[in-house]
């Protein structure tokens, strides 16, 4: 039996398998890294924490998923179901103007929201009610307006691309177009919109900024309370790994309901999906359900930023700003593009591998997402450190040469550190359009004599691009506004946009962190134009 | 196969040379800074120390406890000379996990006051922030404040606001309390004043003073340089926030006024030691401590230059002189104690 067995993964490895292996310890070395610290324990404050402040902390943090989830796939789904499915006004333009708010890094539009309703601000003058927007109400609220396009960007993708069949199947049996939506396609989307969901819900736990600052203790303010104010890194550690089980768990569980529906849509007949008009009342009604989540997300924090770059731009705005921008805009481009390569060499190497027990392995990828980005520092210093230290006894003893840290304070580890990050982002609308995918192209291609990589260009390649694209505008715009591992890991002389913004913002130089904020959510927009012109085409 | 391989040799090769490369063009002196502080007032000075010294100011930019967090992990190799921090407490902590090496300097040890550097030259203190009451004098009468324990009076209920314990001053605040008491006295305190708060803790100091101004409470506690950089706003409603409260100094008739610092000590591995000492130096000095106190609104350390016109304007007062060593031992306790009172 069991040389079988052996015999089987003899039989079964191919190129594609050692390929995914080695990209499967590629990202997952700084997770690794991190959970094997884990296995050390807790430091001594770990009783103290577990009885007096985590209960809190974990009642705030569910309260807060559970709100934001409600939340961002209302926001996200209908947007883009109108989008892709009605004549509206304005609707060219909506539709990448819906992805804007993720431009803005969620702490900077938290304090916009409590710069607008406080003492002084915008809402207090031209009303006389106070309200008070630093609570868990109003964090689920602003975190809940700056990450929906995660859900939006990836029902759209579906939407968008799905076949006219289903709709026109389901209208000619007598289904009213209510019933249509939630009885098929919602539930068809709904590989889509998880994998979207997800995302926001990463995000939400690792928030840290935003929750802060409105005073709501949540799991990972507890992380970084053990850190920070408990001197104990290995207790936030220890934290961050039992984090990551529960996201884990939670994605196993949601793949597991679905193991057995197959998701593939019959490819034959792919045209876009007809609009509908409907009468003019109904257009502006609709319009303003879809304009609303870009109004909250968008236009108010950035009106707010404006105001304060206003007062500011004298004392805050210089010529280095350009150059700090294209520096930006070049790490950003670059860790995209690494980033969606690794995606779907990860996804397709899985695909085309045939050894069974490596397939669920592909999950390991996204992990990075699911850590604080302080804490995954930490576990891309532990071996990128291990493997410099070893590179500098090695030329010191084979050539005598003394050499310095050869990948520490480059490039190339900072770009390692977001492939890690945000592979995430970039695998999970990948992921869902091409499970979407009909196998029988794909199969004809292999059926006609070519290989996978002749079949991935010419056949699923086609598909998947609004996917590719979407992936990469993800990946671009958090990478523009990353923080925690942009401090730790950049070379001396590289400076960020996200990094000005948090050096005044933490400062308390709320306005003054206005004009980088500004930069940051402006230059993101262009290439978001311009790769959801790709997507439309596609 | 064979392609990729040569090509991922050759570009490993390409890159060590350069480093290499860069080694033999060391002849430039540099200094590498890890620094908690990003302030425009520092880059200001580091931009001077390079001109004035041909020593070029590297700098590495985040919270203190990650940049130790690197230092722990990078061990004898690591780059780092000077580790900057805007508090007393973390380079306590930074000397007990042997991140710091003595630095021996006369200039230094004159220049700086005994309770505001380490016993053993580990890290010496740059700049002072006093952590004091402010007011709204409508309400208040400022013969009814005296000292930090008093706030816990049944008067203030409901009408004090201060920021989360997460707050590293708040965290030294409480770590002078127990330093000068006991725990015991800690707790009372702490307890005492969450009882007596006018809202759950949020938003920074800025935040409480604008809170003190809409009325959300009658005094604050808070640091003095924010009240400093609220009246320098460009933002027209928070200078008038700021010129709605008023500052008391507590404890004037016992131990004095809390003050906390940011500081800096020379990395245990320094490659640039002499240089990390000089640099150090030129912050201690009369000039760089101008541009700290005019600038950033901190009290400066060395006694020779004067606090702004604006501090001034708040009155001198006594600080409490308890070595700050205290306040980084303490620094764990009182985190502890503010979580059993329920301090946010």
């Amino acid at each position: 039996m069991k040389l079988k067995r052996l015999y089987n993964i003899k039989r079964d490895t191919n190129k594609w398998s050692i390929i995914l292996l080695t990209i499967v310890l590629f990202v997952s070395i700084p997770v690794l890294s991190i959970v094997i610290s884990a296995f050390d324990g807790p430091g001594e404050s770990w009783h103290h924490i577990l009885t007096t402040v985590l209960p809190t902390y974990l009642e705030n943090s569910f309260w807060l998923v559970v709100g934001t989830s409600i939340l961002t796939l209302l926001l996200g789904i209908s947007s883009a179901w109108i989008v892709s499915r009605y004549t509206i006004p304005f609707k060219k333009q909506l539709e990448w103007l819906l992805i804007l708010p993720l431009a803005i890094p969620s702490y900077i539009t938290a304090y916009s929201y409590a710069g607008f309703f406080d003492y002084g601000g915008f809402f207090l003058k031209i009303s006389t009610l106070k309200v008070d927007i630093m609570n868990i109400y109003g964090l689920v609220f602003v975190l809940s307006v700056s990450l929906y396009p995660y859900v939006y960007v990836a029902s759209r993708a579906f939407f968008v691309n799905q076949s006219n069949n289903i709709i026109e199947a389901s209208k000619l049996l007598g289904a009213s177009e209510r019933k249509t939506f939630f009885k098929l396609i919602l539930p068809l989307a709904r590989p889509a919109f998880v994998g979207g969901l997800i995302l926001v819900l990463m995000e939400v736990l690792n928030d840290y900024g935003a929750a802060k600052y409105f005073g709501i203790n949540t799991f990972t303010t507890g992380i970084f309370r053990a850190w920070f104010s408990l001197e104990e890194p290995e207790t936030a550690i220890y934290l961050s790994v039992i984090l990551l089980v529960c996201i884990l768990l939670f994605i196993l569980i949601e793949k597991r309901q679905r193991r057995n529906i197959g998701y593939f849509n019959s490819v034959k007949n792919h045209r876009e999906v007809k609009k509908i008009s409907t009468s003019k009342n109904r257009q502006y009604f609709l319009f303003l359900i879809v304009v609303l989540p870009f109004f909250l997300g968008f236009i108010i924090p950035v009106a707010q930023l404006f105001y304060w770059a206003f007062l500011t731009y004298s004392d805050v705005f210089n010529a280095s700003f350009l150059l700090i921008a294209f520096q930006s805009l070049g790490i950003s481009l670059l860790s995209a593009i690494f980033t969606v390569f690794c995606a779907l060499l990860f996804i397709f190497a899985s695909k085309w591998n045939r050894l069974s027990f490596l397939k669920s392995v592909e999950k390991i990828g996204i992990l990075g997402y699911a850590i604080p980005g302080a804490i995954i520092a930490i576990g891309i210093l532990i071996p990128s450190l291990a493997l410099d230290k070893a590179l500098i006894v090695f030329f010191k003893n084979v050539f005598d040469i003394k050499i310095g840290f050869v990948l520490n304070g480059t490039i190339i580890i900072l770009i390692y550190a977001f492939v890690i990050r945000y592979l995430a982002v970039a695998y999970s609308p990948i992921e869902a359009s091409s499970l979407k995918q009909g196998n029988s192209l794909v199969e004809a291609s292999k059926l006609l004599g070519k290989g996978n990589i002749f079949t991935f260009f010419k056949v699923e390649f086609a598909t998947i691009k609004p996917a590719i694209l979407s992936g990469c505008i993800l990946v671009f715009v958090d990478v523009m506004k990353e923080l925690p591992l942009t401090l730790i890991l950049k070379p001396y002389n590289i400076n960020t946009l996200a990094v000005k913004a948090y050096e005044y913002a933490s400062d308390e130089l709320i306005a003054e962190a206005a004009i980088p904020s500004l930069c940051i959510i402006f230059t993101g927009i262009l290439p978001i134009i311009f790769l959801n012109r790709l997507i439309s085409k596609a | 196969m064979k392609k990729i391989v040569s090509i991922i040799l050759l570009s490993v090769l390409a890159i060590a040379c350069k480093s290499e490369k860069k080694q033999a063009d060391k002849k430039e002196q540099e200094v590498n800074v890890y620094t908690h502080r990003h302030y425009a007032s520092d880059q200001e000075l580091f931009a001077q120390f390079e001109k004035q010294t041909g020593i070029k100011v590297n700098v590495v930019n985040a919270n203190a406890d990650e940049l130790m967090q690197k230092m722990t992990l990078e061990g004898a190799q690591s780059p780092a000379d000077v580790l900057i921090t805007v508090d007393a407490g973390r380079l306590v902590r930074a000397k007990n996990k042997g991140l710091l090496q003595a630095a021996s300097s006369e200039f230094l040890e004159k220049t700086i006051p005994a309770h505001l550097k380490d016993v053993d030259n580990n890290w010496f203190s740059l700049t002072k922030r006093a952590r004091v009451i402010v007011y709204n004098p409508q309400k208040v009468n400022a013969a009814d404040l005296s000292t930090y324990e008093a706030l816990t009076d049944k008067k203030w209920n409901n009408k004090i606001l201060v920021r989360s314990s997460s707050n590293i001053y708040n965290q030294s605040l409480l770590a002078s309390i127990i330093a000068n008491s006991d725990e015991d006295t800690a707790t009372n305190w702490a307890t005492g004043v969450v009882a007596n708060m006018a809202r759950s803790p949020k938003g920074n100091d800025r935040d409480q003073i604008k809170a003190v101004v809409a009325g959300e409470g009658d005094l604050a506690i808070v640091n003095t340089y924010y009240i400093g950089k609220l009246l320098d706003s460009k933002d027209p409603d928070e200078v008038k926030a700021g010129e709605g409260i008023k500052v008391f100094f507590p404890n004037q008739n016992n131990r004095g006024t809390h003050i906390n610092v940011s500081g800096a000590g020379v990395a245990k591995y320094a490659p640039n030691k002499a240089n990390a000492i000089k640099f150090i130096e030129f912050l201690a000095s009369k000039e760089a401590q101008k541009v700290f106190a005019e600038t950033n609104f901190e009290y400066p350390v060395n006694e020779a230059v004067q606090a702004s016109e604006l501090l001034k304007s708040w009155g001198t007062f006594k600080e409490d002189k308890l070595s700050l060593s205290k306040l980084g031992e303490n620094n764990k306790k009182a985190v502890l104690v503010f979580d059993n009172a329920g301090w946010k």
